[in-house]
């Protein structure tokens, strides 16, 4: 269980790399395959609560490294109505709250129903994403919500739930190498019935 | 809840804390700290990128590489011509202008850099250029284009020569502009939740009374500490008349779909 915990770790610090070649696309609602959230998700529901929120600080951390915006600049006395951004921080919070999510239909996900878990990762996603607009919008004021941001949450989460099997998969592939089972009572039922 | 998962969750808030209380300093070392640790990845990546790119080149048909040599050359002769005659006018054009005591236009002191990357984060109106710290390029400088402003740098990836411009029609970017042709001035800005092509950029605290247009130029006041003045911005799409002010809609005039060739400027002529 150490060993896969630790390999979690890495498998969502290597998301990191492979996420800044992950391009947006223009022509679909300007969406993108979020996989640092998505292989957070995945990995939280195969390990228990401490590790699944060390990955939340981890992931959330480093993804406030790579998006924050820098400070506004210029002279205040011109612009006196500064707009903020996030604060850093936030997303661990936001990844937190996915986790605890996610960790809600864990005896479903042991009991071996992956796709239960495949779609309600893409549920968080376009969860995650409307909560982070919310957030610019609570901070700047001012609510507007276009039919173009609607799509590009819709499309963005539909697009990386689709490779949630992948990352299933992959982690199941893990597991195995470390001799530890991410469907426990799935391999029990499996027996019973042979 | 069991004991251990307690405690995880109080290291997770106390964490939470620490990092929501982080300085901007604090911040932005940690995020040097992030790109360079990324950088050796990122420059594999472009490296790739570009014999992938030149391989692309290579194997293009050699009969329409001769046509467009040919084609090239023609134009090349013609440009010649054209030049000869631009700096025939431009030496009488100066001549002109001593002779009036003009004031001198501004010069910029410019570098050029390729957009690289796009939109690399969700919800910032963001592009990365090829061109940073090594190239005399620091943060919130402004970025042109043959046809106005793009933005101003955010950020500079620090050992890469690389450096994020966040783009005019982002929500953060404000530019303080004024209208040709009126007393108006204001501070234009991007929309939220305009991701298409070129979108609008609102141009607020205008007066109540504003005499505005459609195609009238807006351009920047040069106030503020970072954009020169008299850079075009766009020109005056719509006017919304407010009890308190008024507010424009101003369509940009860079494409911002394909901005191309991208200039920092590092100094201008006062």
């Amino acid at each position: 269980m150490i060993r896969y915990s630790f390999i979690t770790i890495l498998l969502l610090l290597a998301s990191f790399v492979i996420q800044e070649f992950l391009p947006a696309f223009t022509q679909l609602h300007q969406s993108r395959i979020l996989l640092v959230q998505l292989v957070f998700l995945c990995s939280a529901i195969t390990v228990e609560q401490p590790t699944m929120l060390l990955l939340a600080f981890i992931g959330g951390f480093f993804w406030d490294a790579h998006s924050a915006l820098g400070p506004h600049g210029g002279n205040p006395e011109i612009y006196t109505q500064q707009v903020e951004s996030m604060g850093f921080g936030y997303s661990i919070i936001l990844f937190g709250a996915m986790g605890f999510l996610m960790q809600g239909i864990q005896p479903l996900f042991k009991q071996g129903k992956w796709r239960v878990s495949a779609l309600l990762s893409g549920i968080s996603i376009f969860l995650y994403l409307a909560a982070e607009y919310i957030t610019i919008t609570f901070i700047r004021g001012d609510f507007t919500l276009t039919r173009a941001t609607v799509l590009q949450m819709a499309s963005t989460s539909l697009l990386t739930m689709l490779f949630s099997p992948l990352i299933f998969w992959l982690l199941s592939r893990i597991a195995k190498g470390c001799g530890h089972s991410i469907h426990p009572q799935a391999g029990r039922n499996r027996r019973r019935t042979h | 809840m069991k004991p251990l998962n307690l405690i995880a969750l109080l290291f997770f808030l106390g964490g939470s804390v620490w990092a929501f209380t982080r300085s901007d300093r604090a911040v932005r070392e940690v995020q040097d700290g992030y790109f360079a640790a990324m950088s050796p990845f990122l420059r594999s990546g472009s490296k790739l990128e570009s014999k992938a790119h030149a391989f692309r080149q290579e194997t293009r048909h050699s009969k329409e590489l001769e046509v467009e040599l040919t084609a090239v050359r023609s134009s090349l002769g013609r440009l010649a011509m054209i030049e000869s005659r631009f700096r025939e006018l431009e030496h009488e054009n100066e001549r002109l202008r001593h002779a009036l005591d003009y004031k001198k236009a501004t010069h910029f002191n410019v570098v050029a850099a390729q957009v690289i990357r796009r939109q690399p984060t969700t919800w910032w109106q963001t592009v990365d250029i090829d061109a940073g710290e090594e190239s005399g390029i620091g943060t919130q400088l402004a970025v042109l284009s043959n046809e106005g402003l793009v933005g101003k740098i955010d950020r500079i990836y620090k050992e890469q020569n690389r450096s994020s411009v966040l783009l005019l029609t982002d929500e953060k970017c404000q530019v303080s502009a004024k209208v040709e042709g009126s007393p108006e001035v204001g501070i234009l800005s991007g929309q939220r939740g305009r991701f298409d092509g070129n979108p609008l950029l609102r141009l607020r605290f205008l007066s109540t009374d504003a005499a505005l247009h459609q195609g009238q130029k807006v351009f920047t006041t040069g106030r503020g500490g970072i954009f020169q003045p008299n850079i075009l911005l766009g020109t005056i799409d719509s006017v919304e008349k407010g009890a308190l002010d008024s507010e424009a809609l101003v369509r940009p005039a860079v494409n911002f779909a394909d901005p191309g060739t991208v200039f920092v400027v590092l100094s201008a002529d006062p």
